[in-house]
């Protein structure tokens, strides 16, 4: 599947929410832990060999999940390919607990259910639809609709 | 640069709804002819497929960054997806009429995460401000009073002059709605709104104020007034919970929306006992 992989390289240099040294293993039989800079800008997560400038890889932060698998490790779980885990080894039992909180409000999907609750919130207590003075109502991505299809099927994070 | 591409193309193809779906004429890379695809939008990636029901999508085009452009081509209805990096591609798109062209580069330009983020934010902004409204006049009810967002908005005007940065223009020659337009529409109309929002002296919150008096808590959520997030039992992510309401204090009856049923029972029982001690003392 062909990518805009120099736009997503530039990104990878963007200022991030979450950037750290971590220890990385792959999902693949075989792979074994390595030191990474890891590092989180919108929804994907970039990992470097560190101080090397381009990332070696990306990883699109949609439809997975991330389990806490003891106080310093998290795994992230895609949910096409469960058997595949990518497994990240934190120095502290606080940094794996901000990095797990981080990664699973990552999602473009997560946003989205957030948005749509606040605006049903907003309506409910105001009688008014907050997002109407910017004139975005009828965008698809802010419906209510949108948010209770996703509910239903929604398993993306812990 | 490696990329989780078949999870990538199953968050394309997974039941999950998309923001919008179309036939779109691409031009190639190579080949630059335009090519008929369907094209798929999801959150900030535009995937595009040979056909209507091809299962895999020949590729995707992550939109983080991106600027959205009329362009002037010897195609009708053409756009063009345009980044700011060194020696980025500039992808040619036309539509099959004005209308859907429209569309799209509205649907593209608001596909951001970063635009994404800025909406939820707003909202939440606002939300919270609501909520700190009630709480503080929930024991002193005025009719009449509404809160901050809604009695802002008479000032702001509602219609597409205030939010023209947000829309695109369908006149005008070239749109581009960056995500620096976005925000500062955003800001705008936020500090619109402070103009007339009401002063955030502290309330004195009289259900509950007094620390421990009710150890039974009404919902979960933080000490703080700030919005968090909760874990449900199957896993899921509930959106954030309102700031924790406090139980009845046995001092003060107007505590609407208490959740310990008990405390408040007492307290009326007590209340009853004393109206009548005074009427029996009347009479």
């Amino acid at each position: 599947m062909r990518f805009n992989e120099k736009e997503l390289i530039s990104l990878s240099r963007q200022p991030s929410e979450m950037a750290s040294e971590l220890t990385m293993r792959g999902p693949k039989k075989g792979d074994v832990f390595k030191k990474r800079l890891v590092k989180l800008v919108v929804n994907f997560l970039f990992y470097f060999r560190t101080d090397e400038e381009e990332p070696i890889g990306a990883l699109l932060l949609e439809q997975c999940r991330v389990e806490r698998e003891d106080s310093l490790t998290f795994t992230i779980i895609f949910l096409d390919e469960a058997e595949r885990k990518y497994q990240f080894e934190c120095d502290t039992e606080e940094q794996c607990g901000e990095w797990t909180d981080s990664i699973i409000k990552a999602s473009y999907e997560f946003m989205r259910k957030n948005l749509i609750f606040y605006r049903t919130e907003i309506h409910k207590l105001t009688g008014k639809d907050p997002l109407e003075q910017y004139g975005i109502s009828d965008e698809t991505r802010f419906q209510v609709s949108n948010g209770l299809q996703l509910k239903a099927r929604e398993t993306s994070s812990l | 640069m490696k990329l989780n591409e078949r999870s990538v193309a199953h968050y394309a193809t997974c039941d999950s709804p998309p923001d919008k779906t179309g036939f779109l004429f691409k031009k190639g890379e190579r080949n630059t002819a335009y090519h008929r695809r369907w094209f798929v939008l999801k959150g900030n990636m535009l995937f595009y497929f040979e056909e209507r029901d091809s299962r895999e999508p020949i590729g995707v085009i992550v939109l983080e960054g991106c600027t959205v452009e009329l362009c002037e081509s010897a195609e009708e209805f053409a756009f063009a997806v345009k980044f700011d990096c060194a020696k980025a591609r500039i992808y040619k798109m036309a539509a099959e009429n004005q209308a859907a062209m429209e569309s799209w580069v509205k649907a593209l330009s608001r596909a951001s995460f970063d635009y994404m983020r800025l909406v939820v934010k707003e909202l939440e902004r606002q939300l919270e401000d609501i909520q700190e409204t009630q709480v503080g006049v929930s024991c002193k009810p005025k009719s009449g009073r509404r809160p901050p967002a809604a009695r802002s908005r008479s000032g702001a005007s509602s219609s597409s002059s205030s939010s023209s940065s947000l829309s695109s223009a369908s006149s005008a020659p070239a749109v581009s709605s960056t995500f620096s337009g976005q925000k500062n529409a955003l800001e705008e109309a936020h500090s619109r709104e402070n103009g007339v929002m009401w002063s955030k002296a502290p309330v004195p919150i009289s259900n509950g104020s007094i620390e421990g008096a009710s150890s039974c808590a009404s919902w979960d959520g933080s000490e703080d007034s700030g919005i968090n997030m909760s874990i449900g039992p199957d896993g899921v992510r509930a959106p954030p919970v309102p700031p924790r309401r406090r139980g009845a204090s046995l001092e003060n009856p107007f505590s609407p929306g208490t959740g310990c049923f008990s405390k408040l029972h007492d307290w009326y029982g007590r209340e009853v006992q004393e109206i009548r001690a005074q009427w029996l003392e009347s009479q």
